[in-house]
């Protein structure tokens, strides 16, 4: 387990990035052209909506890669890991489809429409949700792993066919993360944006190694009331 | 800009609730470690 000294340390970091984050988004990164007064307001929160939807997807392949380590090796802190960055891709989902939808009003006039990549997204959430069902109707926790994990492999297809949705299909999604189209944004821009996804990503590893740290509490508390009733 | 405000809040609250549930679930396991570590020590003095 990480120590408490290294724990505060990342956490420190990830809140000095997140402020770092702010800056970049609301004051360093220039103005969009050619928009109206609200939706240059509007596009600025790309700098946040899209590092939120990335985590999501690097929770879920983090999950994926325990998932495949906790079925090979039967250790409990690998199905542990997928658990913790399942419940973090989940809560990165819902914050990306809600400030996607809040950035749909202006952009496209509406909260919601079915466009392949926020449907495949909402299946993305759906699924992750239904691990975590899935987790709480078994109740023997080796047999809880394995299924879990299998289950985690296979939900986890809907993630790369999220992400290759606006490639694939006829949608109005944007594409940003495109290196070849320099991120389909401007030079000024590009730097704020890819700050952002380092930022969010510290963040994401200081909240994984802080649920996991929980994780481990709850184990030792269990353990040490085990010994006591011996 | 309500448009802004609107979507930064949002994403801030879902982090700060998510860290304010683990923080308050990590305080209460605290306290519980602290009190079982002294019954136990209490019971192995015994």
């Amino acid at each position: 387990m990480m120590s408490r000294r290294i724990l505060t340390v990342l956490n420190l970091a990830a809140a000095a990035a997140m402020v770092g984050a702010i800056y970049m988004a609301l004051v360093q990164a220039p103005a969009a052209i050619n928009l109206t007064e609200t939706d240059r307001w509007a596009q600025r929160i790309i700098y946040f909506h899209v590092p939120t939807a990335w985590l999501s997807m690097l929770a879920f392949f983090v999950t994926f890669v325990a998932a495949i380590l906790y079925l090979v090796r039967s250790q409990p802190r690998w199905d542990m890991l997928a658990r913790c960055s399942a419940e973090l891709g989940v809560a990165f989902t819902i914050a990306a489809t809600a400030s996607g939808s809040i950035w749909a009003k202006p952009a496209w006039n509406t909260w919601w429409t079915w466009d392949p990549r926020l449907t495949t997204y909402t299946i993305v959430l759906l699924l992750y949700i239904a691990y975590f069902m899935l987790r709480g109707a078994i109740e023997e926790p080796e047999r809880r792993a394995r299924f879990a994990s299998v289950y985690s492999i296979f939900a986890f297809v809907s993630v790369p066919i999220t992400f290759m949705s606006i490639r694939w299909w006829n949608t109005i999604h944007p594409v940003i993360l495109d290196p070849n189209e320099d991120f389909g944004l401007g030079p000024g821009m590009t730097v704020a944006f890819v700050f952002c996804i380092l930022a969010f990503t510290l963040l994401y590893i200081a909240l994984l190694a802080n649920r996991l740290r929980l994780e481990y509490t709850i184990e030792r508390v269990a353990a040490l009331r085990a010994r006591l009733l011996t | 800009m309500p448009y802004l405000v609107a979507a930064y809040v949002v994403i801030w609250l879902i982090i700060f609730v998510f860290i304010l549930t683990m923080n308050r679930r990590l305080s209460a396991l605290d306290d519980e470690l602290t009190a079982l570590e002294e019954a136990l020590t209490r019971q192995e003095t015994r």
